[in-house]
């Protein structure tokens, strides 16, 4: 069974770094959660990451134990997870408030 | 396993090297330090380009970076060799800001040693009797308190921020849990996760610098033309699965735990601070200026988690390649010291891949060569800059 790798236990989401997913491969997780069984939806590249749960649209996507983004849509288990349904929302000028304080170097 | 073998320097300091630098002043200097750390047993050189026709801001920046260099409690002792006797930057300025070091220094003069093959005659002399005193000196038990452990990362990956970042972060904890100091620089790559950096902050002060910081990097790239953060993540990142900036970032603050954050350093600061914990610098993401800047302010020690594979090496700091990538491990065996892919293969556990960066620091520490040492790949001085020629 394919294994899919997971950095924090609080995560929704793992990563694929041992062999690429196809549509319908049953894997399996390690790292920080072990031994969850899903079944993958995608194909999924390399690096790429899989959802471990069902994600709401507007919820957090979170890997480190931290949010990496919001979903855009709902997302199923076992689904490819990247830029097609996920948005960052850091780095956004309608985020940023703090400005530079022109200090020199 | 909270001690370590290093060599105790006259102002309390401890090396986990002894060796006699032979360092250029000025890159006209460059030719007579090559020759005389050629001839002398043991002898490390370091080149560079500048010291010379620099704007104010850079020349003391380049100050900086030589004395510290020469400062670092691996050097036991040090020649320095100069032409110009550039004002603020001499080798007597840089002599003086070693001295209360108290460890052997020397300084030399080419015009004013008489030229070229002179000065060689008189560097040589000199440095070989240093060789000859730090022969002498032998390795003495210090506690982990004395070690300020650097980390850095280069060429990162996927496996990066999933191997050897967070296995590093565990060692740090560690190494942090025995009373010693970690440090981070490369504050470009802290956009997207400043958030997680100043929860940890020890006070507001260390926040407002973490962001002040950023902001400031982001701006001097932004006044060259190049927009870092609209580009970040990179298409090649996304291509590899990476979705989002705070993805990217949260991977490479991964190489620190979850420690308060002690002090904000500029580039090539010393900390003024010694309680355990975690440190962070202003300095850019390119590696070798990172990690001189982290060997300037005096780290001992430094790993170096790389993902492709670097050749990243300071020639008086030990820098330790760690890697989480199997392939480029077994491409790169002969300078990359550490592979903990074995994590995403059932072989090893996350905690034990930090417990194993963890013993290959303190090996290293107590005298074992890394393998860029053994190969004396001297690659990764450089200074950063900010200005123009003149």
């Amino acid at each position: 069974m394919k294994t899919i790798f997971v950095i924090d236990a609080s995560d929704n989401v793992a990563t694929v770094v041992v062999a690429p997913l196809q549509r319908g491969d049953a894997v399996r997780t390690n790292g920080r959660i072990t031994d969850r069984q899903l079944t993958a939806l995608d194909d999924i590249a390399y690096g790429h990451k899989i959802a471990l749960q069902p994600i709401e649209r507007g919820a957090t996507v979170q890997k480190y134990g931290l949010s990496i983004g919001r979903a855009t849509r709902e997302i199923q288990a076992g689904e490819h997870v990247h830029t097609h349904n996920v948005e960052s929302e850091r780095g956004r000028g309608d985020l940023r408030s703090e400005t530079a304080k022109g200090e020199t170097r | 396993m909270n001690e370590f073998l290093g060599y105790h320097r006259p102002d309390g300091q401890v090396g986990v090297r002894n060796h006699l630098l032979i360092l250029s002043g000025t890159v006209y200097a460059n030719s007579v330090v090559e020759r005389v750390a050629a001839a002398v047993e043991g002898a490390i050189p370091i080149t560079h380009a500048l010291g010379r026709c620099q704007v104010a801001p850079d020349l003391r920046l380049t100050r900086r970076f030589l004395s510290g260099t020469a400062a670092n409690p691996n050097v036991g002792a040090v020649v320095i060799i100069d032409h110009f006797e550039e004002a603020g930057c001499t080798a007597e300025d840089i002599a003086a800001d070693v001295a209360p070091t108290g460890k052997l220094i020397a300084t030399v003069n080419i015009r004013g040693g008489g030229g070229f093959i002179a000065a060689v005659e008189q560097g040589t002399r000199i440095a070989a009797d240093f060789a000859r005193q730090l022969s002498l000196q032998q390795r003495a038990a210090a506690p982990l308190a004395q070690l300020l452990f650097g980390t850095e990362c280069g060429t990162s990956d996927t496996t990066a921020g999933l191997a050897s970042n967070p296995a590093n972060g565990l060692a740090a904890e560690r190494i942090i849990a025995a009373g010693g100091r970690a440090l981070m620089a490369e504050c470009t790559e802290w956009m997207g996760c400043e958030h997680w950096l100043t929860e940890r902050a020890a006070s507001p002060a260390v926040a407002e610098a973490i962001v002040a910081g950023v902001q400031h990097m982001e701006a001097r790239a932004l006044a060259s033309g190049e927009d870092i953060r609209g580009s970040q993540p990179t298409g090649d990142n996304m291509a590899g699965g990476l979705t989002t900036i705070e993805e990217k970032s949260m991977g490479a603050v991964k190489k620190l735990g979850p420690s308060p954050i002690v002090e904000f350093l500029e580039i090539a600061e010393t900390p003024t601070r010694d309680e355990p914990g975690n440190y962070v610098m202003y300095g850019p993401g390119m590696g070798a200026e990172s990690i001189s800047s982290m060997a300037a302010a005096g780290c001992q020690i430094l790993t170096f988690c790389t993902g492709g594979g670097h050749t990243a090496n300071h020639p008086v700091m030990p820098t330790i390649k760690v890697t989480g990538n199997r392939q480029s491990y077994e491409l790169m065996r002969d300078t990359v010291d550490v592979d903990v892919s074995g994590v995403f293969f059932d072989e090893i556990t996350l905690d034990e891949a930090g417990d194993i960066v963890f013993a290959e620091v303190l090996r290293v520490a107590n005298g074992y060569l890394t393998k860029s040492e053994a190969l004396r790949d001297l690659n990764s001085f450089a200074i950063h800059r900010i200005g123009p020629s003149i």
